[in-house]
């Protein structure tokens, strides 16, 4: 060692007063590359905060120009559609009608007047067509035996055309939908609005398709639980007259305001509450389903008034390019366990999606390889705690047999807008011609063909089989 | 191996100690300056123990919790950097046991005190807070600056014959 050398290793090196040599200036200096490899980590972590900031917030609407608007159909779901379209600019609210004159009709003119809006109402839809000459776009939220009568006469009309789902409760009606939109040009949407969810959008591009990262897919269970509740009142008051009712297509002023429980009119809870879900079984697999087996029936509710199924339970059966497919839906009117949501079971990991916000995360099988990378593609959020976890666990990895359970990634997407908005955003933003519909009619279609199949195998009382050749027009 | 040789080992891992550590510091004061928003209200208004109200006027008083929070991102970041950079290390360390001892304090880990902002790990008494000013403890007491460090060319420069 030379006598340098010997100097540096000596704590008290660098005695003052000398000259600085190279060993000091090397030893001085010697911890500063820390900083370069802290300066490289941070910006790695910058970039991946950002992408987790970018998914989270959807890019600012570019406002267009004004679309003259009807809504018609007031009723609850109306409103619903109303209060989304109320927070999307570049809408001029021209005309609403609601057979429903005293109660829905004057509600909804009232509250479109105080927004400024020159709003006209209307009792008989054939009545606007003829008064409103320069209607661009109709949103339709009348009973589901309404729908293709409606949608067809305001396609006809040269209007473009937002129906909520069902489409129809007839597939023949449905059918003639579809034809007519072709024929006429004009755009028809069908109101599953979770396709234009951003957070549905994301599981199904990025997660799903992009990624592939809960693997093959070989099942799914999906529900939409409901509480017990008393059918719809009305104020005596305002009660609409029978012949009225009559000419509407409703014997009783009850029918009116129950139609989804009665055969004819609507067609009960699973196409109210499962067609939105079963919808999102066939977009996610990319396919159709080949079979459907149910059991359901009017268990709780007086049948007289509830002529469709309080309580459903379906298996369909797919066929992707992957394999076999069996996905599990249920519905029940007596009793809100677990609420609703939409679980696909791959081999490789678990996708909980709801359009509620409340669930929405990916889970990694244990045996499935890691996923750091979708983490750093801002994919889905980096898995909860551990140490978290392990404590809720504790009981369970006392028995070997146990697997541990599988890490929990959030979905990075926040949607905080009402859950219809996005999905009429679309629709006008293609009336505008910038965007492709994201549930055109045909889509619609497919949907209803799948769900209307669910009663007929409750009829039935076994397996039904879809024919390839059922979900075209 | 000979007594100089182990000395330059002892030393060698000082250093490294001194750099982890700051490390920590340099990346909790950065965390928080690039949150933007960061405030160290929650974890004052959550204090118990017996220097709680203290902790509590803090979170409550504007003009203290702004200052609170301008020293607590600036003064990690600089104890950070005097770290990991041996610059001025006693002085670092000395800072880092104070501003650490005001977490510990504030938020001791007590049996039997709960908070809702999560800390790591379960403890008793000894928590990480702790562990980590043991470390500056030795840090301070050993001229490591001196060995590896900016401290050394200061020293050299401006130093007392």
């Amino acid at each position: 060692m030379s006598e340098n050398e010997k100097k540096s290793g000596d704590a008290s090196a660098g005695k003052p007063g000398r000259a600085l040599d190279r060993r000091d200036f090397l030893q001085g200096l010697a911890t500063v590359p820390v900083l370069g490899l802290f300066g490289a980590s941070l910006l790695q972590k910058i970039g991946y905060d950002k992408k987790k900031r970018a998914a989270k917030t959807a890019p600012a609407a570019v406002p267009g120009p004004d679309l003259n608007v009807a809504l018609l159909g007031a009723g609850a779901q109306g409103e619903v559609l109303l209060n989304a379209m109320l927070k999307i600019p570049g809408l001029r609210f021209r005309a609403v009608c609601d057979i429903w004159t005293d109660y829905n009709l004057k509600k909804t003119v009232n509250l479109l007047k105080k927004y400024k809006f020159d709003v006209h109402g209307y009792e008989d839809y054939r009545d606007m067509l003829d008064g409103e000459k320069d209607l661009d776009a109709v949103v339709i939220a009348t009973p589901d035996f309404w729908h293709a009568r409606h949608t067809i006469d305001c396609l006809q009309a040269g209007l473009n055309v937002y129906c909520e789902k069902e489409m129809s409760n007839s597939l023949e009606d449905a059918r003639r939908m579809v034809i007519t939109a072709r024929e006429t040009g004009k755009l028809l949407q069908i109101g599953h609005q979770r396709r234009s969810n951003p957070r549905y959008i994301h599981c199904y591009e990025k997660i799903l398709r992009e990624a592939g990262m809960i693997g093959r897919i070989v099942t799914i269970n999906g529900q939409w639980n409901r509480s017990a509740q008393p059918d719809l009142g009305w104020p005596q008051r305002y009660a609409i007259p029978d012949a009225k009712l009559k000419k509407y297509g409703y014997s009783s002023m009850n029918r009116f305001r129950n139609w989804r429980w009665f055969k004819g009119l609507g067609g009960g809870p699973i196409v109210d509450l499962g067609s939105h879900q079963i919808d999102i079984y066939s977009w996610f697999l990319d396919a159709r389903p080949v079979a459907v087996t149910a059991s359901g029936g009017t268990d709780y509710y007086d049948p007289a008034t509830h002529e469709w199924y309080d309580t459903v339970m379906a298996i369909y059966e797919y066929q992707t390019r992957q394999g076999r497919v069996r996905a599990y839906y249920q519905t029940q009117t007596t009793n809100s366990s677990q609420g609703y949501f939409e679980n696909f079971m791959g081999d490789q990991g678990t996708l909980v999606i709801s359009e509620s916000g409340s669930r929405g995360s990916v889970y990694r099988e244990v045996s499935a390889p890691q996923w750091d990378e979708w983490v750093r593609r801002g994919f889905v959020l980096a898995p909860k705690l551990v140490e978290q976890k392990s404590e809720e666990e504790t009981a369970a990895v006392l028995d070997v047999r146990e697997t541990l359970s599988p890490d929990e990634h959030k979905l990075p997407v926040e949607f905080n807008d009402p859950y219809h908005k996005p999905h009429l955003e679309n629709f006008f933003n293609a009336v505008r011609g910038r965007e492709k519909l994201n549930c055109p009619a045909e889509v619609g279609y497919e949907t209803a063909v799948s769900v209307l199949k669910v009663n007929e195998a409750i009829e039935a009382g076994r397996r039904l089989e879809f024919n390839a050749g059922e979900f075209a027009v | 191996m000979d007594e100089k040789k182990l000395q330059q080992w002892q030393m060698i891992a000082l250093v490294g100690l001194r750099v982890i550590i700051g490390w920590h510091f340099l990346y909790e004061g950065v965390a928080k300056l690039l949150l933007g928003n960061w405030s160290a209200a929650g974890f004052l208004l959550q204090s118990k123990w017996i220097f709680a109200p203290v902790f509590k006027w803090m979170a409550n008083n504007a003009a203290v919790l702004d200052a609170v929070n301008v020293l607590n991102m600036w003064g990690l970041t600089a104890i950070g950097l005097g770290l990991i950079l041996g610059c001025f290390t006693r002085l670092a360390a000395l800072a880092g046991i104070a501003i650490i001892m005001l977490y510990y304090v504030c938020n001791p880990p007590f049996v039997g005190l709960f908070y809702s902002i999560p800390m790591e790990g379960h403890y008793m008494i000894v928590n990480k807070n702790l562990v980590e000013v043991a470390g500056l403890v030795v840090i301070m007491l050993f001229p490591t600056g001196r060995f590896a460090g900016l401290d050394r060319i200061l020293h050299k420069l401006f130093g007392k014959k």
